[in-house]
């Protein structure tokens, strides 16, 4: 009992490292250019099926799927922005919402129509079997996915904390005409960021695939995940994802063991809006 | 007393933007609040009008606690404000935007317009009455700003800056209509940074710095006090610095 | 009075639809077009004129659908019954959304709606007594004539119209009114609203309410033509998307906006998809999506705003520079 017990919620922290890594993807957009990517949910469910294609079709395994989901949703992330967020961003919040909402749709169903509404999902052995780690079994799917997802956001926060990128970053963040005025290019740095923040995503998608269901739909979901995941931290901050991130993969997975499967997304939905209730600014925000 | 604003404190983080400012304003003043940029007057401003909340501190008018007040519960006993940007309403006509603003006195459409029809006479407006809002230059919006916070019928109206960014000539005109507010008996409270604006209208100034009080007084008497030049060149002294380097732009993020 | 003219000519066209269109597909299609319009009009009031986009309308739109079903598989009553305990609900639920979320930026706003419509089909999807994954039926023989339950499209088609009249007349008072007044200037300005006395999350939480029980109407008008509702039908967050797309497309924040949006995209959805058959409704979405990015885009005011500007161009030039060059002379 308790050895399950602990299992679910190693289980839940390694899936919760992976939502911390595409939710950050979500702060970031949101924190720096005030923009709510109501498709983000669709980049992670574009990135599994990149590694779907590339596992399946392709014959590659997640050393090649991952970095090329990643790559590839880095630049759909740079098209976009330049294609739609430059404009929309300053337009009213109709605009924005719309857009990034359409784009949702867009991309949703052309993968519905292109692949179906099925399920799909990977064979089990992808990566590696199961093992023991003192008694608690982990697949190492799951296993990879977690750690490397976990290394990658904290890279992240570095890269945001840490570099001279990251603060050119965020002094467009803070104030973009001052930012232009000392030289940086607001349109580059934004454009860096959709292009980390779609990244993250497709990064994301690749490890969830070894072991999630596959369906067009799916990004619904997860970007629901996102949206709680960055509520509960407060918005623009990364290690606020993390944290929330790995809670939110916790009490998933333990209300998924003790009160069933289908109740998992109605307890982290009514999480969110009571979070929206009671604490709006976030888990570590200020008030 | 019509306004008595005690110990007000605003905090941002451990950053105090205004630290135990008191003001009280009688029936018929016209305050002026002055000082460098940065020094706290908005926010203190932002505090009367209820824009923003208090750290600590109180703020009564007409012996009422209102403290605790959102803005519109601020507007409906009386006190009415412009903001610094003009916040237009650019989906409307001049007469709409002024129209909102009666609207507090009177749930009718036809009332409401008929009073708005009358505030924009008298700030000389009413040729502009059905131009789309957004069709106004700065004097016009700057103009149209005060004639919606008259459309309130306040008791003490609050001036954020009325006249940056207008010519010579503008801030005369908007002199003269602050001076036929005054009149009418409306109190008013003016933030300002030119001067001659408040050396010709205020009764009495509040200096800040630093989000502190450092003097008050007639125009006159603040203009002489030592501590008050020295607040002033002291900040053009670091403005002329700051020009020269770019880090100092870049405040918070860079550290 | 010109536009009354126009006004009087749009209605009899529409009046006249059914009687010149006779085929059951076209005036099935006649009627699609109205209930939808009535859904979004009612989308309208909330998310264009009071710029507070929801897009969990599908709840509202559930509880007037599962409402109406229930009033007769639970207790054999007529459909119509369910209408008035479908908007006390969806008012309800807009008030325990709308009071906290109104509050904050419009962002939360629109994720919490989200999210609720996903909760609500969630659990309604394990509730047994609403029909659980199946969903609860209509009179399949309908007893009389207040089971609302006809085979032609024809007396659905007029029921429709005579709501969405009453739904644009609603809409029409509240512009034309205080309320309507403090509505746009919140959207315009917040700040600069409640400085002026508007209480703004008052107003916002009244529109959501008002809404919302406009929206649970065309719930139930839907569940009672299609004579069922299910998790899908009813609370599915594409319902949400598609009243929110036709008020976008035809023009957020004006009266007949939503009408135009829902005039182009029905026949548009209805038609492909019985040209493609099951693949088509993939397709449709994808036509949907790029419709949406590219109304964000390029225009954002829908195209009967663009319609308006137009003409306001082409009629009103002189005017036009008059009124600048006035303005710059003001004060």
């Amino acid at each position: 009992m308790t050895f399950t017990l602990v299992q679910v919620i190693v289980g839940g922290l390694l899936l919760g490292a992976v939502y911390a890594l595409f939710s950050s993807g979500l702060t970031l957009v949101w924190g720096m250019m005030n923009v709510v990517n109501f498709a983000h949910g669709d980049f992670v469910m574009l990135g599994m099926y990149v590694a779907f294609v590339v596992y399946t079709l392709l014959g590659g395994g997640p050393l090649i799927g991952a970095p090329l989901a990643t790559l590839l949703l880095a630049t759909l992330g740079v098209i976009v922005y330049f294609g739609l967020i430059r404009d929309i961003m300053k337009g009213p919040m109709l605009a924005q919402i719309l857009g990034t909402f359409g784009l949702a749709l867009l991309l949703r169903y052309s993968v519905f129509w292109w692949f179906g509404a099925n399920f799909l999902s990977l064979p089990e052995n992808l990566v590696g079997g199961t093992f023991d780690i003192f008694g608690i079994r982990i697949q190492a799917s799951r296993l990879l996915a977690g750690v490397v997802a976990l290394l990658v956001t904290f890279g992240l926060h570095l890269l945001l904390t840490r570099t001279t990128l990251g603060s050119r970053m965020l002094a467009v963040a803070e104030d973009a005409t001052a930012a232009q005025l000392m030289g940086i290019r607001p349109d580059g740095m934004q454009a860096i960021a959709w292009a980390i923040a779609a990244g993250a995503t497709g990064l994301a998608g690749a490890l969830i695939a070894t072991f999630f269901y596959i369906v067009p739909t799916v990004g619904e979901t997860l970007g629901i995940v996102a949206f709680v995941t960055v509520s509960l931290g407060g918005f623009g901050s990364v290690p606020g994802a993390l944290v929330a991130g790995l809670l939110i993969g916790v009490i998933e997975s333990l209300s998924g063991y003790l009160i069933g499967a289908v109740y998992k997304d109605i307890v982290v939905y009514a999480l969110f809006l009571g979070f929206l209730w009671f604490r709006p600014q976030g888990l570590m925000g200020k008030t | 007393m019509l306004l008595d604003a005690r110990g007000v404190t605003k905090a941002f983080g451990s950053f105090k933007a205004v630290d135990a400012a008191s003001v009280t304003l009688e029936q018929g003043d016209i305050l002026g609040l002055i000082g460098p940029n940065g020094a706290g007057k908005s926010t203190f401003f932002n505090c009367l009008t209820g824009d923003l909340a208090l750290t600590s501190g109180q703020v009564l008018f007409e012996d009422h606690d209102i403290t605790e007040l959102l803005p519109e519960a601020r507007a409906r006993l009386g006190l009415a404000r412009t903001f610094q940007v003009p916040q237009t309403f650019e989906g409307m006509t001049v007469l709409e935007n002024v129209m909102i603003g009666a609207f507090l006195r009177t749930p009718h459409r036809a009332e409401a317009e008929a009073r708005a029809r009358s505030v924009l006479e008298r700030v000389g407006m009413m040729r502009l009455a059905d131009a789309p809002a957004r069709s106004l230059g700065t004097p016009g919006r700057k103009r149209l700003e005060i004639a919606r916070a008259l459309a309130t019928e306040p008791k003490v109206l609050l001036l954020d800056e009325a006249m940056a960014g207008l010519t010579q000539r503008e801030v005369q005109l908007a002199i003269d209509l602050v001076r036929d507010i005054h009149r009418s008996g409306i109190t008013l409270v003016i933030v300002e940074h030119i001067m001659e604006v408040i050396m010709s209208l205020a009764s009495r100034v509040m200096v800040f710095h630093q989000g502190k009080e450092i003097a008050r007084g007639s125009p006159r008497e603040v203009t002489s006090d030592p501590a008050v030049i020295a607040a002033y060149l002291g900040t053009r002294a670091a403005k002329a610095a700051a020009g020269h380097t770019p880090i100092e732009l870049m405040g918070g993020p860079a550290t | 009075m010109r536009r009354t003219l126009w006004l009087l000519i749009a209605l009899a066209l529409v009046v006249a639809y059914p009687l010149v269109f006779t085929t059951p597909f076209q005036q099935r299609l006649g009627a699609l077009v109205l209930l939808y319009a009535i859904a979004a009009s009612a989308w309208n009031i909330v998310g264009g004129y009071a710029g507070q986009i929801s897009v969990g309308h599908v709840v509202f739109f559930g509880s007037g659908a599962y409402a109406a079903m229930g009033a007769y598989a639970h207790f054999a009553l007529s459909p119509l019954i369910g209408i008035p305990a479908g908007i006390v609900f969806a008012v309800l639920i807009a008030a325990v959304i709308g009071g906290p979320t109104l509050r904050l930026s419009g962002h939360y706003f629109s994720m919490a709606t989200i999210a609720v419509a996903e909760l609500a089909r969630l659990i309604v999807t394990n509730t047994e007594y609403l029909g659980a994954a199946v969903g609860l039926s209509g009179p399949t023989v309908p007893r009389n004539v207040f089971d609302m339950s006809f085979i032609s499209a024809l007396p659905y088609y007029y029921l429709f119209l005579a709501i969405l009249i009453i739904t644009l007349g609603i809409t029409w008072w509240m512009t034309s009114s205080r309320m309507g007044f403090y509505l746009r200037a919140i959207k315009d300005s917040e700040r600069a609203a409640r400085s002026l006395g508007a209480p703004a999350s008052r107003t916002k939480l009244y529109a959501y309410m008002l809404s919302a029980g406009l929206t649970s109407v065309a719930g139930a008008l839907y569940a009672m033509i299609f004579g069922f509702v299910d998790p899908e039908s009813g609370l599915g967050i594409l319902i949400s998307v598609k009243i929110l797309i036709m008020a976008a497309l035809g023009g957020a924040g004006l009266l007949f906006g939503p009408f135009v949006g829902a005039a182009i995209l029905v026949p548009l959805e209805e038609i492909s998809n019985s040209l493609l058959g099951g693949k088509g409704a993939g397709l449709t979405f994808v036509v949907y999506g790029a419709i949406i990015v590219l109304i964000a885009r390029f225009q954002p005011g829908g195209i009967l705003a663009l319609i308006n500007r137009l003409w306001a161009k082409r009629r009103a030039k002189p005017t036009e520079e008059s009124i600048s060059k006035e303005a710059s002379h003001a004060s």
